[in-house]
């Protein structure tokens, strides 16, 4: 053991000793990625300007069915018959938003809601008359206005849709089939697909029952009514950036359904305490002997603003939504240098480990030409320990390569955005985890290499054609292939977990364990065939 | 006295799918006893540092073993290597480290360490005295400073016998004085056997207890330097340098009249071109019992067949001589 690690330690010695290697392995990737970096994320690195992004193809499917407003407002197990009530609810007005609405119209059989058509008619920046955000005579969601954008705005807008709509950052696509939208996405033809399932609006809409004590208690909606969006890897970003707007408009609507049932609650059980009745049996309800002007009043006076959030929905301002509403993820809200270099950064750093891997394992030909390979093989240590060693020190000097690149990428971004930002995200353990993962990888296919290879010039030919080509795959160089082909490179990987870690991710076990079993596999073949290269 | 060093048979043949196998050593075998300098003595391309590879383990025999201080090197090569150290023809030192960083690490490959180790190297350091430039990188010292550097890695673990093969190449006539010197410490201070190959003859002639001349992959003669010279006889070697003419003739004319002449060796000069006005030289060399009686009637010869003499000298019996005998080339051919 003393020994092996005696030749990994000199390994990784004579690696860092070497000026030429050192600037190779570690100034070369910093400097492409800075420079990258300050040419796309820009000097100063603040959060107001956007990504030089191109247009992101999206798919939108709208499955939704909609759901029926009278089924929703008109509590149909109780209240079967409109007409029965002792008013007019023609003339109870809501407080919707600036404007009122009166409940005759809420309640009108065959008003119906289709949120799925208002999300694909802002993914697909369509004016909200032709999403067909309401039918029926009673409701005209267009004129009402949506108070949920105040002044702030501007403030809370995510970078990169500052200054625009959607619009300026996605091609959207209306798309039937779902299927096909996903075959779209695999082809690399969409970045990502957003599909609307057919219950959604109905899952949206919280649902009300009475409780034991004649309560009325408001319930979520269907969980299944969730949407989907389905991301081309090979574009990680622009797919995140889709999930991320798809996943901010979606959550207003949520926001909408828990106010509506909170709002509904309130109200009823608000005229219900005005009765002050008790236990209350709906179906024999004599309403003629109740005062209702105290629970109309009640209704009527209600804080417009607990309703907001449904009006923001419907409002012809809905498109303008922004993402900025919701929680975005780390990297989506770190500043744009950040953004940039994380990817960038993470390929170059992998990119010319690789070289590291396959370079520093064909130092085994050095070796023989100088003779210390003799020497060492001529001295009472096994040949395997040689070998283990050799590799274990190429192993520790890409793993150390792949973390010093990382750490001083942090401090770059960090200089230029003005603070201490760790860019990676904050799991430490989990960079370390793919860190390893890759170096695992990266070395084993330096072994592979050099024992595949008959000759040295061989692997000083080959090696960097071979490095190339998973870099082009893997998307080191600024342009994505599909990611059928981009899942064949160790990069595409270590730069999607990397990019994962960064946004806050931690879902990375599937690119842990291909990297893990390709390192592994790498090695195992590579071991046995490099081991012919300790014959002289 | 105890052998430490048996090789029987040792054969290696290189296969090549391009052309035909190499046979660089033929059946080899080679007995070296305890506390002796045992020269390899042959031209380059000998199969010298094959012989001495196989032995050390360093390749594989095609055929035959070796055994050292009782293990085979075939079948327990990790006893066997315990008890050897190896100094490689080439400098096999890391040139980024410093001499003290190489010898610590191959220190390590012999499985020493912590101060046993340390004080080790300071002492061979201070022996082959670089104790001064022990933290300067190979890669800024001399050639003969490289090549004690080079020594004192095979020294490390105070082998019982150490290989040395050719040490002396590429360095000043200083460095290689101080080299010898420290073979011959070795063994008369240490008690250490070294075998020592070299296409030196006078390497050889100095430092060895025992030759072996070694010719296309076979031993053509072992023994002690009297026991080898006695070989060719007590012969002297008069070796003439000559142009001027035809030669044809001379040679056989001088070992029929030049009394004591035992053999004749002619080497045709090169012909010259067309456009050549100088006459290309010609070597003969003369064995003769008593050379320099022979030495007047041979120019006589010489100057009759009308050959300008260029330079005459005349060599006692020496493994050149022997060399020469035995192969009919000289050791720099």
């Amino acid at each position: 053991m003393r020994k092996i690690l005696a030749i990994a330690g000199k390994e990784l010695y004579t690696f860092f000793r070497d000026r030429n290697l050192i600037l190779l392995s570690f100034a070369t990737p910093l400097v492409l990625s800075t420079i990258i970096g300050l040419a796309f994320g820009g000097v100063g690195g603040g959060g107001s300007d956007s990504p030089d992004f191109a247009e992101i193809a999206v798919a939108v499917v709208n499955l939704d069915e909609g759901v029926d407003v009278q089924e929703v407002l008109g509590l149909p197990d109780q209240f079967t018959d409109v007409g029965s009530l002792p008013f007019d609810p023609a003339d109870v007005s809501l407080p919707f938003g600036s404007s009122q609405i009166t409940l005759a119209a809420l309640m009108e059989s065959g008003s119906a809601l289709n949120f799925g058509d208002q999300i694909a008619g802002i993914l697909l920046s369509r004016p909200p008359g032709n999403a067909g955000a309401a039918d029926g005579a009673g409701l005209r969601f267009d004129e009402i206005e949506c108070g949920l954008l105040g002044n702030g705005e501007g403030e809370e807008t995510a970078t990169f849709s500052a200054g625009g709509t959607l619009d300026d950052l996605l091609d959207a696509a209306a798309i039937e089939d779902a299927d096909l939208a996903r075959a779209g996405v695999d082809s690399g033809e969409y970045a990502a697909a957003v599909i609307i399932p057919p219950d959604f609006s109905r899952g949206m809409i919280p649902r009300f029952r009475l409780d034991g004590e004649g309560r009325v208690r408001a319930e979520l909606g269907d969980p299944a009514g969730t949407v989907e969006v389905y991301g081309n890897n090979g574009s990680p970003l622009s797919a995140r950036v889709v999930q991320s707007i798809a996943a901010g408009i979606v959550n207003q609507f949520v926001r909408v359904s828990v106010a509506l049932g909170a709002t509904v609650e309130t109200s009823a059980n608000t005229v219900l305490d005005s009765f002050d009745l008790g236990v209350v049996d709906l179906s024999n309800l004599d309403l003629s002997g109740v005062d209702l002007s105290a629970a109309l009043a009640s209704l009527q006076g209600l804080d417009a603003s607990v309703l907001e959030p449904l009006f923001c929905l419907i409002t012809p301002g809905a498109s303008n939504i922004s993402v900025s509403r919701r929680p975005l993820d780390a990297l989506q809200q770190a500043p744009t240098i950040a953004r940039v270099i994380v990817p960038i950064g993470a390929s170059q750093a992998v990119f010319f480990a690789l070289f590291t891997g396959v370079f520093g394992i064909h130092s085994i030909y050095e070796e023989r030409r100088h003779w210390t390979l003799q020497r060492m093989i001529v001295s009472p240590t096994p040949r395997f320990y040689l070998l283990v060693g050799k590799v274990v020190g190429n192993l520790v000097t890409v793993l150390m390569q792949l973390l010093v690149l990382l750490a001083a990428l942090t401090v770059i971004a960090s200089i230029v955005i003005g603070e201490p930002t760790m860019i990676w995200g904050p799991s430490a353990g989990s960079i370390l985890a793919v860190a390893l993962a890759l170096a695992l990888c990266v070395s084993g296919m330096g072994v592979l290499l050099v024992g595949l290879a008959r000759t040295p010039e061989q692997v000083v030919l080959f090696g960097p054609l071979i490095n190339i080509g998973l870099a082009v795959l893997g998307g080191a160089f600024g342009f994505s292939l599909p990611v059928q082909a981009a899942q064949f490179s160790l990069i595409y990987w270590g730069v999607d977990a990397f990019t994962k870690l960064a946004s806050g991710q931690t879902d990375i076990a599937l690119n842990l364990l291909v990297l893990m079993a390709q390192g592994l596999a790498l090695f195992l073949v590579g071991m046995w065939l490099f081991k012919r290269r300790l014959d002289l | 006295m105890e052998t430490i060093v048996d090789a029987q048979n040792l054969r290696k043949t290189y296969r090549r799918s391009d052309g035909p196998d190499i046979e660089a050593v033929k059946g080899v075998d080679l007995s070296i006893r305890r506390g002796e300098i045992f020269s390899l003595l042959g031209p380059n391309g000998a199969g010298k540092t094959t012989t001495i590879s196989m032995i050390s383990g360093l390749v594989s025999p095609t055929e035959g073993d070796a055994v050292i201080g009782g293990h085979s090197i075939t079948k327990q090569p990790m006893a066997a290597k315990r008890l050897m150290g190896f100094v490689p023809q080439e400098i096999a030192l890391y040139p980024e480290l410093s001499a003290r960083q190489n010898l610590l690490f191959f220190g390590r490959m012999y499985g020493l360490g912590g101060r046993k180790l340390s004080r080790r190297v300071d002492d061979l350091l201070a022996f082959l005295e670089l104790h001064e430039r022990r933290n300067d990188r190979i890669d800024t010292f001399s050639g003969g400073m490289k090549r004690r550097v080079n020594i004192a890695a095979g020294l490390l673990h105070k082998p019982q016998l150490i290989y040395m093969d050719e040490p002396t190449v590429g360095i000043d006539p200083q460095s290689r004085r101080r080299i010898l010197d420290t073979v011959k410490q070795l063994r008369d201070e240490d008690g250490m056997t070294v075998l020592y190959t070299t296409h030196l003859m006078e390497e050889a002639q100095e430092l060895s207890d025992r030759v072996g001349i070694m010719d296309h992959g076979e031993i053509i003669a072992m023994g002690t330097h009297a026991e080898l010279t006695q070989q060719v006889g007590e012969e002297d070697r008069l070796e003439f340098t000559v142009s001027g003419g035809v030669a044809d003739g001379a040679p056989a004319r001088i070992q029929r009249e030049v009394a004591g002449v035992t053999r004749v060796l002619y080497d045709a000069p090169e012909q010259a071109g067309a456009e050549s006005v100088e006459p290309a030289a010609a070597r003969l060399t003369v064995f003769a019992r008593h050379g320099r009686t022979a030495l007047p009637p041979i120019i006589q010869v010489l100057d009759s067949a009308g050959l300008v003499i260029q330079s005459v000298a005349v060599r006692e019996p020496d493994l050149e001589a022997v060399f020469l005998a035995l192969t009919g080339r000289e050791l720099r051919d």
